[in-house]
């Protein structure tokens, strides 16, 4: 009875492109829209999971393998996990619905919240959502 | 590991509280509905059928744990769910949205 399915939520992208990928809810949007009748949400998620580094690495290679790539999307409820982690990184004002709407903006804003999640990475926090998930 | 052995006595009363639900309260039938109903928080108690892929189980569960539902495991399969909800068709999983008249949702939760 409670509502769980709120922006900073991690989920892991069920369908499409990005199966299996964990990404976080910025946007919610229960009734859905005029566009999308059904429950949706808008998600910054991990296109490329940034890799494992190694004590040996130097610092070219440390920063080469801590990259992260990034993508957002606007996904249906049902093509969505819902997990109990959460990911409190501040995308609201760069993720937004008008963001999407054409290719340079969406490319502005993917490069924003990936310089976003690369610094939480760097803090060593959120392990979890950073980590590959093998299936 | 004792297992409870579960009395006739308790699974007449669970058939007559989801019989007076089906009646008087609110209800959904299906594994679709019944995600639906726990990501828009309507759902109040889920009931799983015994022989539910136990993926699916594990599915439900954890959404019910998100939305701080309870969840109980009917003592019998499908059919048996189906005909306990006087419907003449399988049911798997059901989610109780309003209760009506009955008193399931303060009852069964405490003996799951």
């Amino acid at each position: 009875m409670v509502k769980f399915l709120k922006p900073n939520k991690a989920v892991i992208v069920l369908q499409g492109r990005f199966a299996g990928r964990k990404a976080v809810i910025v946007r919610s949007f229960d009734e859905g829209t005029r566009d999308r009748p059904y429950g949706h949400c808008l998600v910054a998620g991990i296109s490329k999971y940034p890799k494992k580094v190694i004590r040996k690495d130097s610092a070219k290679k440390t920063a080469k393998k801590s990259r992260v790539k990034a993508f957002l999307k606007l996904v249906n409820y049902n093509h969505i996990m819902p997990t109990r982690y959460t990911l409190d990184v501040d995308l609201k004002d760069i993720v937004t619905l008008d963001s999407l709407q054409s290719r340079d903006k969406k490319v502005v804003a993917c490069k924003e919240t990936k310089a976003r999640l690369e610094e939480r990475f760097k803090t060593g926090k959120n392990r979890w959502f950073f980590t590959k998930l093998r299936f | 590991m004792v297992v409870s052995k579960k009395t006739k006595k308790t699974q007449e009363s669970i058939n007559n509280r989801l019989a007076l639900v089906m009646k008087s309260g609110k209800y959904t039938l299906g594994y679709k509905t019944v995600l639906r109903s726990l990501r828009g928080s309507k759902g109040k108690l889920i009931i799983i059928a015994n022989n539910c892929p136990p993926l699916r189980k594990s599915e439900i569960e954890y959404y019910a744990m998100l939305a701080k539902v309870g969840v109980h495991h009917f003592n019998g399969n499908n059919v048996d769910l189906g005909t306990a909800c006087g419907k003449y068709f399988r049911v798997c999983c059901l989610s109780i949205i309003d209760p009506g008249d009955s008193d399931i949702i303060k009852s069964i939760p405490g003996d799951q």
